[in-house]
């Protein structure tokens, strides 16, 4: 006789056990992170007191992790709507991208009167998104092209556009040959909170596009739609919804929203195109993490994107305070998507001990 | 003695400071990791020279994204920083932004041009060194067909794939250099190719802006010779680098700092402070490792070919680079790449005959000359 482990599948857990499993992922991250800080003889103590002190401790430090979470926030919100309808969209990084492009030209290249100049370079930017993400909807559904392939490689093409841009035609005069635009008119910058570099008008629209997309999923027809797509590709079928439309309006909203992360970028910390890699660092697809830990949750988004926003800007003060590789940021964030990945089985199965027989020779029962 | 000096003067600047520390911080932000073997690479050496022979103490950041730089900074002057330098180009807005939140701390931005009464800007620029090398590489040759591996399309890659060609067109005038545009600073598999391509355009020689030694060991692989770039590069094939152009970031960051702790440089006198330093500030050296100017395995190569100066007759190639190298090396300057007369490769006079390139005209350098061969975004 021995005891045996079995996996069963448990019901959909509350709202209380997620939260708590996920929480649990990420302090396991951080017991994990210890042997990095001894490897570089840094007290693992003194690490996470100079990151709390220097980030959350401060108003400074505070503002940094809010400015760092504002295109987290609205890549997120859209990708929960995008793993709501089961549409695996990689592609933030690249429609966060295009919007910075619509913005620049926009800003640089229309005479748009003041006071009209960003609300337009916003509109450009969520269209510009909206269109990058609609591509690989329309290719999933006309052509059956896997949009986890098209909306990544879509990425790269997007990269290369803005590196061609910045080299080519969009070159500016007054960058002394350098890889630059010219930068933006004032009238074509955001205002930021006195004393940081927050730039507060897309963090409203960050918070009032999450509010936006729950109040879609939950109270409209087209919530409903992506609900049901999202759950069971066949009973969507069986209820005649047009997966074209729902997933189509699904990218729109999820590309355009990248596409508005692209336009605060630009217009509240660059005020010029530039090389992409120095654009966004990897919010496109910290983006993916940022939703996955909501649980498809919009509201929830805002939250882990100021939790990713506090780790981008914990390993600025690892790299600048405590002398730490900037690798270390990747390993941060690496550890962080192993556990909550990890944290999953406990949230869908439970673990059960069972007593009975292990196959010994000569028993009957197996 | 000495140290003494160093000590009561250090005192004097932060009693005026009203600081109670004992020693001066000073912070580097770099734009690569430090060990790229290259830019990033090379400054790090200097900032530890330069931590050595001042008895200061120093902190740095690497890899850090150009529109990051404010943030960076922010950090640095919580932690008591009074010196900052930034060591990349796009740094420079940011950087200057900082200077003015910031009067009381000194900044110092290398490779820019906008500056303050509390920021300098700094440069060691190679575009001698690469002059001297296309003297050598144009005397190799044996194809008339030299490989250029460029970076990105900027003032300060073209002034050098100039320079280099004007070297390579004064041994050899018929000779042309090849350039392939790789789109990136560190980038081993676009370096590989690129050499490949032009060793199939029938390059024998090989000189190249890239923080890897790839161009070297590709072209070695095929028994063609180049030139080092930035870091010491000899080892990576001893046949077969020439020489190089080497950097020593800590001449300009010894002789800067010491001018702040002996209280020269202040929060108020730097809006004209300007440091581009050459062959004679021995911020630069002309060699495939330290120390080694020439390959001895080349110099014969080099002594058997002859050319005809203006300035110095007949000489050989090998003793015309020595004699340029003496010419732009001593403290009165008496020889420069870009004395007239040069033309661009559309056949416009660019420098008329007895006149140099000013400075703002070096760094704003967006035409080819004559002999450069190959696409050249930008060109006016």
């Amino acid at each position: 006789m021995s005891w045996r482990l079995r996996l069963e599948r448990s019901v959909t857990p509350s709202r209380t056990t997620v939260l708590l499993v996920s929480l649990l992922g990420v302090v396991a991250a951080l017991v994990f992170a210890v042997p990095v800080f001894w490897a570089y003889k840094v007290s693992p103590w003194t690490a996470y007191t100079t990151i709390a002190q220097r980030s959350l401790g401060s108003w400074a430090g505070f503002m940094e992790v809010l400015r760092r979470a504002i295109p987290l926030m609205l890549c997120g919100v859209g990708l929960t709507l995008a793993f709501r309808a089961r549409f695996w969209n990689i592609g933030a990084e690249g429609q966060l991208l295009a919007g910075a492009v619509a913005a620049t030209g926009v800003a640089l290249f229309t005479k748009i009167p003041a006071p009209w100049l960003l609300p337009a370079m916003f509109g450009a930017g969520f269209l510009a998104g909206a269109l990058w993400g609609a591509v690989p909807a329309v290719l999933r559904l006309k052509l059956r092209v896997n949009e986890v392939i098209s909306t990544l490689m879509l990425n790269y093409v997007m990269i290369y556009i803005v590196e061609w841009l910045v080299h080519g035609p969009w070159k500016g005069k007054t960058m002394r040959g350098f890889a630059y635009t010219d930068f933006f008119p004032a009238a074509a910058q955001l205002p930021l909170i006195p004393g940081s570099r927050v730039h507060w008008p897309t963090l409203v629209i960050a918070v009032g596009a999450a509010l936006v997309v729950a109040l879609v999923l939950s109270r409209t027809r087209l919530g409903y739609e992506i609900r049901v797509v999202g759950q069971s590709t066949d009973a969507a079928r069986y209820a005649g919804i047009d997966f074209l439309k729902v997933m189509v309006a699904v990218m729109v909203l999820s590309g355009g929203l990248a596409g508005l992360a692209g336009v605060g970028e630009m217009a509240g910390v660059h005020y010029r195109l530039r090389s992409p890699t120095h654009i966004s660092m990897g919010y496109g697809y910290t983006a993916i993490i940022v939703a996955w830990l909501a649980r498809g949750s919009p509201l929830a988004a805002l939250f882990t994107a100021l939790l990713f926003g506090l780790i981008f800007a914990a390993g600025d003060i690892m790299k600048a305070s405590l002398q730490l590789p900037a690798q270390i940021v990747g390993v941060f964030n690496g550890l962080i998507l192993f556990f909550i990945i990890g944290s999953e089985l406990l949230l869908y199965w439970r673990i059960k001990w069972e007593r009975g027989w292990t196959g010994k020779p000569g028993s009957s029962g197996s | 003695m000495k140290a003494l000096r160093w000590t009561l003067v250090a005192l004097a600047v932060f009693g005026v400071l009203g600081l109670a520390q004992a020693k001066l911080k000073v912070g580097f932000i770099y734009v690569g990791p430090i060990g790229d073997y290259g830019w990033t690479h090379a400054h790090n050496e200097g900032r530890l020279i330069a931590e050595k022979t001042l008895g200061i103490e120093t902190v740095y950041v690497e890899s850090v994204p150009e529109g990051e730089v404010e943030t960076y900074i922010d950090l640095l002057v919580r932690q008591g920083c009074r010196v900052i330098f930034t060591t990349s180009f796009g740094f420079m807005d940011g950087t200057l932004a900082a200077a003015k939140r910031y009067p009381n701390v000194i900044f110092a931005h290398c490779s820019g041009f906008k500056r303050a009464p509390n920021m300098m800007s700094y440069m060691a620029d190679f575009y001698q060194v690469y002059y001297l090398n296309g003297l050598m590489a144009g005397a190799l040759t044996k194809t008339g067909k030299i490989g250029y591996v460029g970076a990105f399309p900027i003032p300060e890659v073209k002034r050098h794939i100039n320079a280099f060609t004007l070297g390579v067109r004064a041994v050899n005038p018929r000779a042309t250099v090849h350039v392939r545009w790789i789109y990136e600073w560190y980038s081993p598999p676009a370096a590989k190719e690129a050499t490949e391509a032009l060793i199939a355009e029938g390059c024998d020689v090989f000189a190249f802006t890239e923080d890897s030694p790839t161009v070297i060991t590709v072209a070695a692989a095929k028994g063609l010779l180049s030139f080092g770039h930035y870091s010491p590069m000899y080892d990576f094939a001893p046949d077969y680098v020439v020489s190089g152009q080497l950097v020593h970031w800590d001449k300009i960051y010894v002789e800067f700092l010491k001018g702040v702790l002996e209280g020269k440089y202040t929060t108020k006198n730097l809006a004209h402070i300007d440091y581009w330093w050459l062959l004679s500030q021995e911020a630069v050296e002309l060699g495939a490792k330290p120390g080694m100017v020439i390959n001895p395995k080349h110099e014969a190569a080099l002594k058997a070919v002859k050319v005809k100066t203006p300035d110095l007759g007949e000489i050989s190639v090998y003793d015309l680079v020595y004699a340029r190298l003496a010419q732009m090396g001593a403290p009165g300057v008496s020889f420069d790449p870009f004395q007239g007369p040069v033309k661009d490769r559309k056949g416009l006079l660019r420098v008329p005959e007895g006149f140099w390139l000013s400075y703002d005209a070096l760094i704003t350098m967006e035409w080819a000359v004559e002999g450069v061969v190959g696409p050249w975004p930008g060109e006016p």
